[in-house]
């Protein structure tokens, strides 16, 4: 009988997750934007998953959460980092990948992979907002352009104008500075990606330079943040289809070797029992109030 | 053995209070000191309880009206604590460690209290070079001269003797108990082993070597607790103060076990005994002097001695699987030797990670998942790739 | 009575007026940077030291030297710097450690990764080729004399070991001067003296680590005579600095910045003499003409703390915008062979010892506090600016203190920003503007109060 495991990623701004079967086929990936530190976002994205699936919650027989929300979700057999669950799942998804870079809603990372696909190395900035996708939330209000206008703005820059900061929280009035100067939003846009292409290398450098390289997290969706990433590495990056879900796939995948090793050895620990209560609440996010996990004020 | 622990752990927490009560018991005095080089023994000699000084928990508010931020957390908690009246009670302050930012703090913290002396002895941090032992030793000698006129006693040879053996004993029998970690035979935890170091800091050494003595058999005997699971790791860094508790404590409730460290509040404080007989301001000298060698510091230097070699060695003779470098934010000399460790760690194919602490921040969850992201790393296992579509 | 008008603005039109000598400083330096790269090819062996000012003693054995801090400032000065910045940060060094070493360090790692031959190889518009990092020569050894600063030490450290510990360093140990007694008075005392005779010990120790480098017995009738180039551009230069005194000043701190090299780690000779008499002489015709160094002299500053080296023009006219002179420094003004009258020619070690020992850095607050607040009442300084090098901890620790002392002894305002030294990403325009416009409001509002 098929069996079904879930990785769950409960990121800053985006809950994503990834449903595969035991053969380690992708059955559903979902990602939802429901703001930061709540759990509503995971909702929507499990509740979603679980609809395209045509699975109900007690049909998955493992669950690995990941994520700075990880240890929020209830239903998780275990918790694994989202440092190891990206890494496995662009190694998935992208097999022989060396170097992974990952910028998300608040922070970024990047993990150097062996030949096994196995982590050895990796270095965090989370520390700072400064190209993550919170930052250019900030600059697209302070520019007033869609946040999806950027990228493609940006990549008609010609100028090469130099941005020195790249503080999320002093964005708008360092944007307006520059307007203000005379800049163009164009040119202030391409500036400011080729900074923060920069940065990502100096993120880089504390990990060393390695080929192939990929990219994931949700700034992958941003042309302009890869064409000047390319541009600062001076190599190609390796853009898998669905950029985002690359640490619920992992986390997945992980879920995937608890069953296989739960296959040969002593049965796993019990999933969490879930009642009816907790299914509808599942299927009827929008208007629910139960929870299908517990959130805690952080 | 408990009442030891909680002692220990309780001037581990509060230094000031425990100073102030021993002046308050004794009548004497109370001269405070600087890290990590200086040897305290002269203090002791002159009749003075030597504190040496401790990191605040406190946020720095007031500090900051005399330094700048982007000083270490060390120096910057010094002068507020200073600001604060926190150091009233110290009878005076004597240091000789060559560091620009510890300096500075010795200056700032001198011109805002005119009235305490501050006396400083440049101990010379170049300890290979022809006359390094000769201006060693005429520096410790200035430095008792100094002491002996602002305190106005008199410190006589066999008084230095009596002291330099009881630091001896203390750093043997903290010694022993990190070989007996190293062994595996007690369970200390990282930050009940930063207690039993940082309170030899600032206790009475009399007082702290009973207290230590009372529990040496029950070590001997590894009544210590058992060994509990987890990564190996050794802790590597954290220049002059100790790093805070909550961080220790985390990194073993991450499912790291700590084996050994080079820390200064740890290993790095007890490394070396000096000579118990003869001139005892040579034998401070050659302390000075030897330190180094035992456990390398890159505030010192010292051509023929490399760290970095000397930390991959010990991490390997202590069974750790991983290291962890504490490193404080602003530690120059940490931040100009820390490549040459990354480099030796990353060709020796030994996992490391970086911490890097500062005085207003503390375990929080990015602290943690590097961590546990680190132990995943050390543990993952190799296995065929999972075959999809 | 005219209503003083408290509404500072900048006016964008004026220029710092520059003193045509400072051309000449430009053309040496050039010259002197292109001897050093030609070293090696005309058979000459390479120091590598950062710190005080040991060229002389070099000069005397006929070796080259590279000075660190001023390789990285050059390369600051000509916007070079990234390539060694990005290096040395590939190699893990960290953006909070003192730019300088940063930068230098960068360029010792560039340098090992490259030959001579593979330099030659590159293509002639390469842009590495162009690039000043990649073409120091490599040192054939290093002296190592830092006052005060233990990440200068630490740095020479760093270097000796990125070469493979196969260039001899010899390490020279300064001795802060922090004057324990009561007797110890600026350049005098038993202390002082103690510490004065124990750098003379290792300058001459360091002599014989030059000789045992060099095979040849150490001309040191050659160091008396560079030595008296040296100690005469020293004075000359002094006695230009006084002139400015004069209302409106002449020259100002930006120029007298951009021109340490003569009295830094030009040669000694006759041209660094030369230099200073010129400058002295168009400094002098100016205050014939009543000509200063800004269109308008509304202000006088001073400037406490390390150079901006990125930006050194930029900031002159910033200031020449604002009617404001900044007239001196602790930088310029209170270093670089500042007491060349102790210098005794027949046998200089023990002056330039102690002109070593009494640059602004190696003096602790009590003194250097005293000294700016002197100075500040000679030059009739109105405001005091300033710049906390973030990555420049040796200089910028006592500006709390300075700032308050001459808070209280000279009623003075004072605009405090963070800055740096090479790194200009620490330098945050908007802040500095608002900062120095409050000051000078201060000014206009203590000259109101006493009209």
């Amino acid at each position: 009988m098929t069996q079904f495991v879930l990785g769950i990623d409960f990121g800053s701004t985006t809950g994503k997750a990834v449903i595969l079967d035991s053969n380690g086929n992708m059955v559903a990936a979902e990602v939802s934007q429901k703001g930061a530190v709540s759990d509503e976002s995971v909702r929507v994205a499990l509740g979603a998953a679980l609809r395209h699936a045509g699975l109900q919650l007690d049909q998955i027989a493992r669950t690995v959460s990941t994520g700075y929300g990880r240890r929020m979700v209830e239903m998780a057999d275990r918790t694994v980092t989202e440092i190891s669950c990206h890494a496995r799942g662009a190694a998935h998804l992208i097999p022989g990948v060396k170097l992974v870079i990952d910028i998300g809603g608040q922070d970024s990372k990047v993990i150097a992979l062996d030949d096994d696909g196995l982590v050895v190395r990796f270095a965090m900035n989370d520390r700072c907002a400064g190209g993550t996708g919170k930052y250019f939330e900030t600059l697209a209000r302070a520019l007033n352009v869609g946040i999806d206008e950027m990228g493609p703005m940006a990549l008609k820059a010609t100028l090469d104008m130099q941005v020195t900061s790249m503080c999320a929280t002093f964005a708008e009035t360092e944007v307006i500075a520059l307007l203000a100067e005379g800049a163009t939003k164009i040119e202030v846009l391409g500036g400011v990606h080729a900074a923060m292409a920069k940065r990502t290398l100096g993120l880089i450098s504390r990990v060393g330079k390695r080929d192939p390289v990929a990219m994931t997290g949700g700034v992958a969706r941003n042309p302009a943040a890869v064409h000047h990433i390319e541009k600062a590495l001076e190599t190609r990056l390796i853009l898998p289809e669905q950029p985002q879900i690359a640490g619920a796939l992992g986390a997945a995948l992980f879920a995937l070797d608890d069953l296989r090793d739960q296959a040969v050895a002593t049965p796993l620990p019990k999933a969490i029992p879930m009642d009816d209560n907790d299914l509808h609440g599942v299927e009827e996010i929008e208007g629910s109030s139960a929870p299908a996990c517990k959130s805690k004020a952080n | 053995m408990e009442t030891a622990l909680n002692r220990f752990a309780q001037a581990a927490r509060q230094p000031d209070e425990t100073a102030r009560n021993w002046k308050a018991k004794t009548g004497k005095k109370v001269v405070g000191t600087f890290a990590m080089h200086f040897p305290a023994e002269i203090i002791h000699a002159a009749g003075a309880l030597p504190v040496l000084l401790q990191v605040s928990d406190e946020p720095i508010t007031v500090g900051h009206s005399g330094m700048y931020p982007f000083f270490c957390g060390y120096t910057r908690s010094l002068v507020d604590q200073n600001a604060k009246g926190r150091l009233d009670y110290l009878d005076a302050i004597f240091f000789g460690d060559h560091c620009v930012q510890l300096l500075s703090a010795a200056d700032i913290i001198r011109v805002q209290k005119p009235d305490r002396h501050v006396g400083f002895y440049q101990l010379i941090p170049a300890l290979r070079d022809n006359w390094s032992f000769e201006n060693a030793q005429r520096t410790l000698n200035r430095c008792i001269e100094g002491l002996e006129q602002e305190l106005d006693v008199v410190v006589t040879e066999e008084g230095l003797r009596d002291s330099i053996r009881l630091f001896n004993t203390n750093r043997q029998m903290i010694r022993e108990l990190y070989d007996l970690r190293r062994q595996g035979k007690i369970h200390i935890g990282s930050s009940q082993m930063q207690n039993i170091v940082k309170s030899s800091m600032v206790m009475d050494k009399a007082e702290h070597n009973a207290l230590l003595s009372s529990l040496m058999d029950g070590a001997r005997q590894g009544n210590f607790g058992d060994v509990t699971p987890g990564v190996p790791v050794y802790l590597s860094g954290h220049m002059c103060h100790a790093p805070k508790p909550e961080i220790l404590e985390m990194i073993e409730a991450c499912g790291a076990h700590v084996v050994d460290d080079d820390l200064f509040t740890g290993f790095r404080y007890v490394s070396l005994d000096a000579d118990e007989s003869g001139d005892p301001v040579k034998s401070l000298t050659k302390w000075y002097l030897g330190r180094n060698t035992i456990v390398p510091c890159p505030t010192r230097l010292d051509p023929k001695i490399d760290w970095d070699g000397w930390l991959l060695n010990d991490a390997r003779n202590a069974g750790a699987s991983g290291l962890i470098v504490l490193l404080v934010k602003y530690c120059e000399p940490h931040y100009f030797y820390y490549p040459r460790i990354k480099k030796t760690f990353e060709d020796a194919g030994f996992p490391h990670l970086v911490l890097e602490t500062e005085h207003e921040s503390s375990a929080g969850g990015a602290m943690q998942v590097r961590v546990e992201s680190f132990l995943e790393m050390i543990k993952q296992k190799r296995r065929p790739q999972v075959s999809t579509v | 009575m005219e209503t003083l008008s408290m509404n500072i603005t900048a006016a964008t039109q004026k220029k710092s007026n520059r003193l045509q000598t400072t051309k000449l400083n430009n053309r040496m330096v050039s010259e002197y940077w292109e001897s050093l790269f030609r070293a090696p090819e005309e058979g000459r062996l390479v120091c590598w030291y950062e710190g005080i000012q040991l060229n002389p003693i070099l000069q005397a054995a006929d070796i080259a030297w590279c000075h660190g801090e001023a390789m990285s400032a050059l390369l600051a000065a000509r916007h070079e710097e990234g390539p060694s910045q990005q290096a040395a940060e590939e190699a893990g060094y960290d953006r909070e450690l003192c730019s300088y070493a940063r930068t230098h360090v960068g360029c010792a790692v560039m340098t090992q990764r490259s030959t001579p031959e593979e330099v030659s190889s590159l293509p002639a518009d390469s842009s590495e080729l162009k690039g000043l990092a990649s073409r120091i020569p490599v040192p054939d050894m290093i002296i190592s004399a830092y006052p005060f600063c233990s990440t200068g030490q630490q740095w020479d450290d760093v270097i000796y070991r990125t070469f493979g510990k196969k260039v001899p360093i010899f390490n020279i140990s300064m001795p802060w001067i922090w004057g324990n007694k009561p007797s110890a008075k600026y350049m005098s005392g038993p202390e002082f003296r103690e510490s004065v005779d124990f750098m003379v010990k290792q300058l001459k120790e360091c002599i014989r680590f030059i000789e045992a480098i060099t095979g040849k017995p150490y001309d040191h009738d050659r160091l008396n005579e560079v030595m008296t180039y040296i100690k005469r551009a020293a004075e000359i230069r002094l006695e230009a600095m006084d002139l400015c005194k004069a209302r409106p000043s002449p020259a100002n701190f930006f120029e007298w910045t951009n021109s340490i090299a003569p009295v830094n780690f030009l040669p000694g000779g006759q041209e660094i003499v030369d230099y200073f008499e010129k400058k002295k002489a168009e400094i002098q015709q100016r205050i014939n003409e009543g000509v200063g160094s800004v269109p308008e002299e509304k202000y006088r500053l001073f400037w406490d703390g390390i150079m901006n080296w990125n930006k050194i023009g930029w900031l002159a006219d910033k200031f020449a915008q604002y009617d404001a002179c900044v007239v001196s420094g602790r930088y310029t003004h209170l270093g670089f062979w500042q007491e060349p009258q102790v210098i005794d020619l027949e046998s200089p070690l023990d002056g330039m010892a102690q002109n070593f020992l009494t640059c602004p850095i190696s003096i602790s607050a009590p003194q250097v506090t005293e000294k700016i607040v002197q100075h500040c009442r000679d030059f009739e300084i109105d405001g005091l600016l300033l710049h906390g090098a973030r990555t420049c901890r040796a200089f910028s620790y006592p500006q709390h203190l300075i700032a308050d002392a001459v808070g209280k002894r000279l009623n003075m305002p004072v605009a405090m920003f963070e800055g740096d030294m090479v790194d200009e990403s620490y330098y945050k325009d908007e802040i500095v503007n608002s900062r120095v416009e409050a000051m000078l409001e201060q000014i206009e509002a203590r000259r109101a109060r006493s009209a």
